[in-house]
């Protein structure tokens, strides 16, 4: 059974029990990139993806299917985060010279694992939302567009800043 | 050629990143948090704001001496030029076009894709 069917079955019969299939077939993926942007705080992550599926049962008469219900999901996981940072001020984001400092190969975790954790951690929200969109849940530039409701060119640019300032950090790790 | 494979190299290092998050209870917790019968609930709020309004409406008749403000106000309209009554008329209908127009606006804006 497709998404779209489970959908209908919820929208058409208030199906719990469809809406329950949807969560298990989504529940990795957004809990995921929510606990990346939410700096890996899991219970923070939890809380937000529990709000953003709650969020998409409320709404799901809204979900028109011209994207795919994940981006759908996405996008709403993603404003439930930025809500919850602009309560906390997160969005202010770090200055380059804190980044610098911060990512000295030879002052962190050796593991790589734990360098890109970090580097990750350390971009702006802007640039870290965009790049893990982009570069590891694989939507299209398009479809973050969408996602994080900005125009085309400001994701491109942030996933093309985001990636320099990863390349830069793990550089020494490329090389090896 | 080297940039390219640098960007292959960190896409794949980031979607190793990714590992696949086990349910552990996240489903159920999510489920049990489901406003009951959605259907049910539009029933009662369409019933609550049919009586609401029913209470309002017998109230303001009663309060206003039994309606004598409708008559009040149909011998002033009629009164009116219907240029007037027309020109009211549109501008009422123009300012609640846009009020909606924007309060759908906002809400597509957020959930729709």
């Amino acid at each position: 059974m497709t998404d779209a069917d489970l959908v209908a079955r919820v929208l058409l019969e208030d199906d719990h029990h469809a809406f329950a299939e949807l969560v298990r077939r989504h529940q990795s993926a957004v809990r995921g990139l929510l606990r990346q942007l939410a700096r890996s705080d899991l219970a923070l992550a939890d809380d937000l993806a529990q709000e953003a599926f709650l969020r998409a049962y409320k709404n799901i008469g809204s979900f028109r299917g011209e994207a795919k219900f994940s981006t759908w999901l996405y996008r709403i996981a993603y404003n439930c985060f930025r809500e919850d940072a602009r309560r906390r001020k997160e969005l202010v984001g770090i200055n380059e010279t804190q980044l610098e400092a911060k990512l000295d190969p030879q002052t962190v975790n050796p593991a790589l694992r734990q360098d890109l954790m970090q580097a990750l951690r350390l971009l702006p929200i802007h640039e870290r939302a965009a790049v893990l969109l982009c570069c590891q849940s694989g939507l299209s530039h398009d479809e973050a567009a969408r996602v994080l409701d900005i125009p085309l060119g400001t994701v491109k640019t942030n996933v093309l800043r985001g990636r320099e300032k990863l390349k830069k950090t793990l550089a020494a790790w490329r090389e090896n | 050629m080297d940039e390219r494979l640098q960007e292959d190299w960190l896409d794949a290092q980031l979607r190793d990143e990714a590992p696949y998050i086990d349910d552990a209870g996240f489903t159920a917790r999510v489920v049990q948090q489901l406003p009951a019968g959605r259907r049910q609930s539009r029933v009662v709020r369409v019933s609550v704001l049919l009586g609401i309004t029913f209470v309002a409406c017998l109230v303001a008749y009663l309060v206003s001496g039994r309606g004598q403000f409708l008559a009040d106000a149909a011998t002033f309209l009629i009164a009116m030029p219907l240029a007037t009554v027309c020109t009211i008329a549109g501008l009422c209908a123009i300012a609640v076009l846009g009020v909606s127009a924007y309060a759908a606006m906002l809400k597509a804006r957020e959930l729709r894709l």
